[in-house]
């Protein structure tokens, strides 16, 4: 059974990826100026070379030709090279997507480890101060924009307290090996994690409480009670199990954002990954790289849904698969 | 915690008549503290930035070397910036701007996602197909990305700023209209229109939409919160609006390294907490929205 779902939802993937595709395509070809417009108002370029350029990366095909064709070398892993540096593009991106993905899965874990025990704890004891405190904190940590935060973590703990580097990933001054490297890593890993999970924390936190209470005020939650199960069995297997139901997909939709967030994180940090290329390669409309980076984007987001799919599958088994 | 909303159970109305949703809405929403407290703040913001700018003694661009990286003080309440100028003053002006452009985002994606939601519910059958894969394909595009970008292609304009928020923004309320309109169309008041001989814009504008709308209302105010993270987001990234024009996360682009290296705390302090503050007050009134529109929501709910 879920075999077979599994297979359908991957097929139905399929026109999704490429309807991004084309309306990624589409946005940038509206774009005015089109991509040689910063070397055509620069004097040195004569027309003929831009002539060349254009005949070069194919620019003066039609434009369902050009889809087709770079369709075709996306998919043959021909991602074409950046108009700045002459990079391929699949090497720019694999050398900074580690960077990112390290960043968005350290903030997702660390989200998860505060959100799960706060939001189980301040459910079961409603109305408490504790229940109070992180709720509110929640509702502040939504509405705190991330580079404010960062800013903030930034003057008390690099310019205050000099406890933390305020930037890049390593230590440029000293070479660190074994234990200090991964010392030195740490520290500079500590604020961007912080910065990028705190919106995520706060969020699921959020859906937790709701969910564990929704859950709580069930008839088979008094039933677990009333046949004298102890409190923590009642609540972590009876309650925890269906209230993770919904928390599951919530918290797996939050990966893409984190991942998107970390475009944010990254330029406080002035950290090399992906959301820096992004914002750069914008700025001098790149355009293979900005649609390489896109695609790498838009894919996070179908697996991640394909994966919550399958996994709330796999949670609630009353779910049909047909 | 509340009440369900119905016949009050005496008491607090003596003479029960009929209430318009209106008044029904505002007596639910004027339960909930925080979303009145909310409403109060951002009224007065929203008087503050618009009036504010003229109120104050300072002008917000008059470079003025003798009174450069001043802290808060009483002349000065939010300090100055390193080109001497009047940070209230600044962040007042910037304020305008985010708030205009967020307003404008919000309504040009409620006018695109009621249009597409009621267009996908009342038709039905391929279109509702079609239209909802749309939805789809948008939902799955990475939004920040796809605003630098347009932004950072076309240039950073008021136009420009606003149609890229909104372009990511539309879905949700198309997909909650279309769930109204699909079960708001098989009503027999819209039956009854139909046989008197209404037409179906009539029938779509007089009588569903209307009815539609309570859901709608609540996204607007949450997609207000959403769109000034945005802009803000845009602004801090060097993307948005150009100096001398600044925005709040402008502001705070700007402050980085006042900040960071010679710890002029209050040119980050003040601009985010103007967020900080706007944004919580919206969602706070999103969610007293929430619970006075929807009778099933939890604030309602007993217990």
């Amino acid at each position: 059974m879920v075999g077979p779902y599994i297979i359908r939802r991957l097929l139905q993937a399929i026109p999704l990826l490429f309807g991004i595709s084309i309306i990624i395509f589409l946005m940038l070809q509206m774009a005015p100026g089109g991509p040689l417009a910063s070397g055509e108002a620069q004097a040195s370029v004569t027309p003929e070379q831009i002539e060349k350029l254009r005949g070069h990366y194919g620019l003066d095909d039609p434009m369902p030709v050009q889809y087709l064709n770079w369709l075709g070398g996306v998919m043959t892993g021909d991602w074409g090279t950046s108009y700045d540096t002459g990079q391929p593009v699949l090497e720019a991106i694999t050398e900074r997507l580690p960077t990112t993905l390290v960043l968005t899965g350290l903030a997702f874990a660390i989200s998860l480890l505060i959100a799960i025990p706060v939001g189980v704890v301040a459910a079961t004891r409603q109305y408490s101060a504790f229940d109070y405190a992180s709720t509110g904190l929640s509702f502040a940590g939504i509405a705190t924009p991330s580079f404010w935060f960062g800013l903030m973590l930034l003057y008390v703990f690099s310019f205050q307290l000099d406890l933390l580097p305020s930037s890049g990933l390593t230590d440029l001054r000293v070479e660190h090996t074994g234990l200090a490297a991964v010392w030195d890593r740490t520290l500079h890993l500590i604020m961007p994690v912080a910065v990028l999970a705190l919106i995520a924390t706060a969020n699921l936190t959020r859906y937790i409480r709701s969910s564990m209470l929704e859950v709580l005020g069930q008839d088979y939650v008094r039933t677990a009670r009333g046949s004298g199960l102890p409190e923590r069995r009642v609540i972590l297997q009876h309650a925890g199990k269906n209230a993770s139901i919904p928390v599951v997909t919530i918290a797996m939709l939050m990966i893409p954002d984190l991942f998107l967030g970390a475009v944010i994180t990254e330029t406080i940090f002035s950290i090399p990954g992906m959301g820096a290329l992004f914002v750069h390669s914008a700025e001098l409309r790149d355009y293979p790289v900005l649609l390489g980076i896109l695609i790498i984007a838009a894919l996070l987001v179908v697996i991640t849904n394909l994966a919550t799919d399958v996994i709330y599958g796999f949670l609630d088994p009353r779910i049909s698969y047909q | 915690m509340r009440l369900p909303p119905g016949p009050p159970s005496g008491g607090d109305l003596p003479e029960e008549t009929a209430r318009s949703l209106g008044a029904e809405t505002w007596r639910q929403f004027r339960r909930h503290r925080l979303a009145v407290g909310g409403l109060v703040i951002l009224g007065l913001l929203t008087v503050a930035v618009t009036v504010g700018p003229w109120l104050i003694p300072f002008d917000p661009y008059r470079i003025e070397a003798s009174t450069a990286n001043l802290g808060p003080s009483l002349t000065h309440l939010m300090g100055t910036d390193e080109l001497g100028r009047d940070q209230l003053a600044r962040i007042l002006v910037g304020g305008r701007l985010t708030l205009a452009v967020s307003a404008a985002a919000v309504l040009v994606a409620l006018v695109v996602g009621v249009a597409v939601g009621a267009v996908a519910g009342y038709a039905g059958g391929f279109v509702d197909n079609l239209l909802m894969r749309v939805v789809d394909i948008f939902y799955a595009l990475p939004g920040l990305f796809i605003v630098i970008l347009l932004v950072a292609l076309i240039g950073p304009s008021f136009w420009t700023i606003v149609t890229a928020i909104a372009v990511l923004s539309w879905m949700n309320t198309a997909r909650l209209v279309r769930s109204s309109f699909l079960s708001l169309k098989e009503k027999e008041f819209v039956e009854a229109a139909r046989t008197v001989g209404a037409s179906d814009a009539r029938i779509v504008l007089r009588h569903i939409l209307p009815n539609a709308l309570s859901p709608v209302i609540v996204a607007a105010t949450l997609g207000v919160a959403n769109a000034i993270l945005i802009e803000s987001s845009l602004s801090f990234l060097g993307l948005g609006f150009q100096p001398p024009e600044a925005t709040w996360g402008g502001l705070l682009s700007e402050a980085k390294s006042s900040v960071v290296i010679t710890g002029h705390w209050w040119r980050g302090l003040f601009p985010g907490l103007m967020i900080f503050v706007t944004v919580l007050s919206a969602n706070f009134i999103g969610d007293g929205l929430r619970d006075a529109l929807d009778p099933r929501s939890a604030g309602n709910k007993k217990g």
